[in-house]
Formats: structure tokens, sequence, C-alpha cells
């Protein structure tokens, strides 16, 4: 998967405007077209696709990420603190939305036709419809120009001498609300929406009947036996919607120049950093690849009737 | 909203059942209605009241199109979010119509009015006034010479030589030269004021960062947003009726093959994914000379990578109802009078995909507006001049500062539209499903 994915990958790359040669050429007007024609050469541009690819891929399995056009520096480098920050902001704002709407979903089963079930189900389809982006904007125009509460963009505030950890994690987290709560308006209407329809499923079974009429308290029976069913569906959701919260991230960080892998893949294809866009781009998807993988596999511990035999 | 109670829901719907079996199925009725009655009229007096003329308009059977636009017209939400999409498409299609009645142009710059605030007034500078103005001119002499003269004669502007007279008035500002027109007699009225009009222009949302008019590029925007949003779903529909069908009905290896690639594209993170494709420069493929040739070649561009990655869940859907089918009596009929593959699928397989396909075309509508505006956003979707919701927003970050509407109306836009094709979605889906509980 990871191969076929990273040769079309290579094949779309090579298709996009501009190689690393037109970048020198417009650099350098002295430049000559018998230049031109041995630089081509000497990057192996003039070879067709399926060798050059071959040789990339053979650096790569060696280690070698290869350099950055426009940063000047080894991808390896670029991408290790870039993924760690999309890292936590994804987990930060999944986290979060899983905290505000499984509460939201799973009262508004409880109620159904009240005014509260009305108004979560209303928060869901405005958080499915809200575009990320303008969601950021607005934040920003809030929270930053009219409040001047939060910063506007960024990763952490530079020049910040020796800082304790408490005032590091301060300082990372003032950059974050924003960012986390922009990005997970969207999940938060879709787990809304499931966790509703998973509970109310869960409590229209049997067993919770059988619970009922035990005697049981209504605690008892909706966390200990409707809850922990409505949990099977929704695990599946969750795994699916990591995809999701890359995609948004990739949105998140440009509004909010967040330095993170999702703004590094924009930023690489929009200056034409080949090697950058690549490697961010196959390694971000591979990572979401993994998780799902592991999504999947959480899925059959948490429910014993699934095997995997 | 008014609230309903779960009970009115279940008698309502047991009625509207009993009624539709009531044809072909009498013993089903009986017991249907049996069980209804007591519930809904436990008041003896209704019971007695109602006439056999009323029990038999009550058990007719209605035609399902009936019942399904009964239901949907009950989603309250569902109809309001039917009206708002109407309005909108309304916009998108008389676009033009409102063009003309503003005398407004999307791609109109005016330098000197950048950042207008909303209900503002824009002058153009005197430079513009002069040349059009002398254009006008040399196009009318007679015409010129008539309202020249008229123009001093009526001593609108003071001491002004017959040459001038045109220029003076064209230079005024709109409330000033407003009244003087007025004064005109009848064709030289009518032409100042045509004259007059460009010179002028009332800004209901302001003027964006080149002088542009806010609201007819969002009015352009909406036919272009939509327009892409609409053709997205229903080819994407279409590949994934096509894909699923093809895999549902025939099986075996194709349908894993066909499946395992479904899967593979929809575990992708869509939107570096289509970023990638964005970014791809059209040129480099020289097969598709033919079809950028014109200047419409971004949105082109943007409605087939969006179809490339949206007709998963529709091929999904397609695919698991065509399984279902497959096993069903009325198909293994067709098989046996010899109908051929594709006329199985195509007149007896179709028709019982389109409901469940309508609801996923609806919700595809309003996420491919969702993509194309982020991606439009991004500046790697519709390019600028043609206005799209997205990239206006494209540069709100900077704007945001000079006026805030710039950055808040177009995302307002695309909300309240996507909003809306989820509400009806959501409403089809329910009134489809006869499965489904109301809420």
């Amino acid at each position: 998967m990871v191969v076929i994915l990273s040769y079309l990958c290579f094949g779309l790359m090579t298709l996009m405007p501009g190689d690393p040669v037109d970048l020198l050429v417009t650099s350098n007007p002295k430049i000559t077209p018998a230049d031109v024609a041995r630089l081509r050469e000497l990057y192996g541009l003039d070879q067709p696709m399926y060798k050059r690819y071959y040789n990339w891929a053979s650096t790569i399995v060696q280690g070698d990420l290869g350099y950055s056009r426009t940063y000047r520096v080894p991808v390896s480098e670029l991408l290790g603190p870039r993924l760690l920050n999309t890292f936590w902001l994804s987990m930060a704002s999944l986290l979060f939305s899983l905290l505000i709407a499984i509460p939201l979903g799973i009262f508004s089963a409880l109620k159904p036709g009240t005014k509260f079930d009305y108004a979560a189900n209303f928060l869901a389809f405005g958080g499915i419809a809200t575009p990320s982006f303008w969601l950021g904007i607005l934040l920003i125009i809030i929270f930053s120009v009219v409040l001047g509460w939060l910063p506007a963009g960024g990763t952490e505030t530079t020049g910040l001498e020796d800082p304790s950890f408490l005032a590091f994690l301060l300082d990372r987290g003032k950059y974050l609300i924003l960012p986390i709560i922009s990005l997970s308006l969207q999940q938060i209407g879709q787990f809304v929406r499931f966790s509703r329809s998973a509970m109310s499923e869960a409590m229209r079974n049997d067993f919770v009947r059988t619970a009922r009429a035990k005697g049981l308290s209504n605690q008892t029976v909706i966390w200990k036996h409707a809850f922990r069913n409505a949990l099977i569906p929704l695990i599946t959701v969750v795994a699916l919607s990591f995809s999701t919260v890359f995609s948004g991230a990739v949105l998140t960080e440009t509004v909010f120049s967040y330095q993170g892998v999702g703004k590094l893949v924009y930023d690489s294809i929009i200056s034409n950093d080949y090697n950058v866009a690549m490697i961010s781009f196959i390694i971000s998807v591979t990572m979401v690849l993994v998780m799902n993988l592991v999504a999947d596999i959480l899925y059959g511990v948490a429910d014993p009737r699934i095997s995997y035999k | 909203m008014e609230l309903q109670t779960p009970e009115s829901h279940t008698n309502k719907r047991s009625l509207a059942r009993s009624t539709q079996n009531s044809s072909d199925n009498q013993s089903d009725n009986l017991m249907e209605t049996s069980r209804v009655t007591p519930e809904a009229n436990t008041d003896p007096e209704v019971q007695a009241t109602l006439s056999d003329k009323d029990r038999k308009s009550l058990e007719t059977s209605l035609p399902m199109w009936k019942i399904v636009l009964n239901q949907f017209f009950e989603h309250r939400m569902a109809v309001a979010g039917l009206v708002v999409i109407c309005a909108f498409l309304a916009v998108a299609m008389g676009a033009d119509l409102i063009a003309w009645a503003t005398g407004l142009n999307p791609n109109k710059q005016n330098v000197s009015a950048r950042y207008l605030l909303p209900m503002t007034r824009s002058e153009a500078s005197t430079d513009t006034r002069e040349a059009t103005t002398e254009v006008w001119l040399e196009a009318h002499p007679e015409l010129a010479t008539k309202v020249q003269t008229e123009i001093v004669e009526k001593n609108l502007i003071p001491g002004v030589s017959n040459q001038d007279a045109i220029y003076e008035l064209m230079l005024l500002e709109y409330a000033q030269s407003k009244p003087k027109i007025a004064l005109l007699s009848g064709e030289s009225q009518a032409a100042m004021k045509d004259l007059a009009k460009d010179f002028s222009t009332y800004h209901v949302f302001g003027t964006d960062e080149v002088g542009r008019d806010v609201l007819i590029r969002l009015v352009y925007g909406t036919r272009v947003s939509i327009g892409v949003g609409i053709m997205v779903a229903l080819v994407s529909a279409l590949m994934g009726l096509m894909i699923g069908s093809v895999a549902g009905f025939y099986g075996g290896w194709l349908d894993s093959l066909l499946m395992r690639i479904t899967d593979a594209l929809l575990s992708l993170p869509l939107v570096p994914v289509l970023i990638v494709f964005a970014a791809i420069d059209l040129t480099k493929l020289p097969f598709l000379d033919l079809f950028i040739s014109n200047g419409n070649e971004s949105i082109f561009k943007m409605v087939v990578i969006l179809c490339l990655f949206s007709w998963m869940t529709v091929a999904r859907l397609v695919r698991g109802s065509i399984l279902s089918l497959r096993e069903r009596e009325f198909i293994l009929a067709s098989k046996t009078l010899g109908a051929k593959d594709s006329t199985i699928i195509v007149r007896h397989m179709f028709p019982n995909v389109i409901a469940p396909m309508l609801v996923s075309i609806t919700l595809g509508i309003g996420n491919s507006i969702l993509f194309e505006a982020a991606l439009s956003f991004l500046g790697l979707g519709i390019m600028p001049p043609t206005p799209s919701w997205g990239n206006m927003l494209n540069n709100a970050q900077e704007v945001m500062y000079k006026n805030v509407w710039l950055a808040v109306l177009p995302g307002l836009l695309i909300f309240l539209t996507v909003v809306s094709f989820n509400f009806l979605g959501d409403g089809l889906q329910d009134a489809i499903d006869p499965k489904a509980v109301r809420r």
C-alpha cells in the first residue's frame, strides 16, 4: 500500500509546475541552455519516471530523506518537530471533541424530543456544516483582534528564555486553544450524531429492559449496560475520524500558521519543494493508515464478539 | 419550533401504514386499525362520529410519493433547508439578472475605493470620469450639443461654457449631480443618467481589496460554488452507481478488487490528497489541452478532482443494496426470462437504489461545497478572477483588519448552504426510509 502510494505520489509530483532546475534558472539569469541540460542530467531529471522513482526510493530506504530546497536543512530534521506538533494538535482536538460530544449525544439520546435534544441536534448539524478554516478566521477576529485574549497564530512565543516546564506548557497551550476549537467543531458534530444514535440503539436492547426489570438503578442501567454497548460503534467512528482530523489539521494549521506537518505539506507544494512535499505527504498519510489499523485492532479488543482469526 | 410528542407520531404513522396496506392485506389492515383506534380515539364520542365516509377516506391507500412527501413536510428543518436552497438556486440562476438590475460588475476594480464599509457609495476617480465622458461625447456629438445647451440654458452649473458643461456635470458627486440630472428634459436626462451610472456605485456589502463590489461577487460566487457542488455530487453519484452496481452484481474478484480500492480511498486523509492533486499543472498532461483552452479550466479541474475522491460512499451504498436485491425473486424471474445483465441492472435494480442515492447526493452536495471552499481558500481551487465563496476568503486573514465583513460573509453563506443541504438530506432520509424511527 505504502509503495503504491509513494509511486503514485511521485508521479503526481512530476506533473506539478516547475522542477528543481527551473528554480535555478529563474534565480540565475546567466545560465545557458547547455548548463540546464547538464544540470538536468546531474539531477537525473532526463530519465523516465520509473527510473527516477527507483533512484529516489532506494535512497529513502537507506535512510536518506534528502534536503529541503527552501529551508536548506535535511528533511528528517525538518519533519520531526512538525510531526510532533501535529500529533499534539490532533490528539488534543480529538480528545476535546470526544469529551464534549459523548455526554451531549448520550443525554440527548436519553431525553428524545426535549429542547436539549433539539439543541444538541442543531449543534451537530451546524458543526458538520461549518467550514473549519472559516471558524478559525472568526475565532481570530473575536478572540485576537477584538478581545485580544489569545494569539492569532503561531506555535510558541519566540525568545522565551529558559522557561520552566509549566511556563512552557502554558505557553504552548495558549497557542493551541483556538486551533483546537476550530478543528474540533466538525468532529463534535459527527460524534454527537453517532453517539446519540448508538446510545438510543443500545437503550432499545432487550438486556436493558431486563436490567430495568431486575430493579437496577437508572444510573447502573445507563452506564454499565447501555453505554458500554454504545461504545462499540463509537470506536469505529473515532477510528475513521483520524483521517478527517488530519485533513482538518492541514486547514487549521494554515489558518493559524501553526508549525505542523499539514502546513509543511501545503507550504512545500506551494513553493515547489519536492523532497519535503513527498516525504511529509507520504509519512503523514502512512501515519493515518497506521492509526486506522491500530483502531481496528482495538475494536477487536473492545468487542469480544469480533475476532481476527 | 413546535415540539411534537412521540405518541402523536406513532399514531399518524401507524394510520398511514394501515391505509397503505388496506388494499392488499385485509386481515393485516383489520388488526392494525383495531390496534390503532383505541389509542387514537379513546373518546367514545369521537369513535361514534367517525362516519363510513370518513372511515373510507382513512382506509383508501395513499400513493407512495404522497406518503413520502407528507413525511418530508413533517420535518420542519428539512423544509426550511429546502426553502433556503431554492432561494440560493434562484440567486445563482438569476446572477446575470441581478448584475443587470444593480448595474454592478463582479470584475470591475476601483482602486480608489478599496475596503469600503457596507452601505457606502463609491465615487469613480476624476480620470475615469473624464475619459468615459470624452468617449461618450465622440460617440454622440448631436445629442451632446443638445444636452450642453440645455445645461447652460437652465443654468444648472453656474458660469460654465458650452464645451465643458457635460464634463463639469459628470465630475460632480452623486448627491449633487442627481437632482441636476433630474431637471433635464426626457432624452438628455436618460442619456446623462446612463453616463453617470458607472461613476457612482452603491455597495450594500462594501468592497474588497481591489474595490470590487462584494455583493455581486457573492452572487456570482453562489453560482460557482453551488454549481460545482451539484456537478460533483451528480457525477460522483453516477461513478459510484456504476462501480457499486458492477461490484455488487458480479461479485467475485472484481468485487473484492473494487471494494479494496474504495476502502483504500476512503481511509486517505482527503484534504492533503486533494491539495496534491489540485497543485498538478494540467498543461503537463498533453491530452488535456483540448479541455483547458477555455477560461474556466479551474472549475473543470475542481469538478474532476473532487469527483475522483467522492464516489466511494455512493459505491458502497449501491453495492450493499444490489447485493441484497440480487437474491430477490423478481431478479430471478427476469433472469429466467432471459434478460441481459445490463437490462437487469439498469431496468430492475436502479429504480430500487434511486431513493437512498438521492439522500447521499444531497449530503454529497454539501460536502463538495465544503471541499471546494477549502481548496479555493488555500488558493488551489477556483482561480480568481472567477469568484467563489472559498476564494473570496483566500486573503481573509489580511483583510479582516480592514473590513470584517469580507471575512465573515462568504463563510456564512457556505455555512447556510451546507446546513440546508444536510437538513434536506436528513429529511429525505427520514421520509424515504419506512423503518426510520422518528425522533
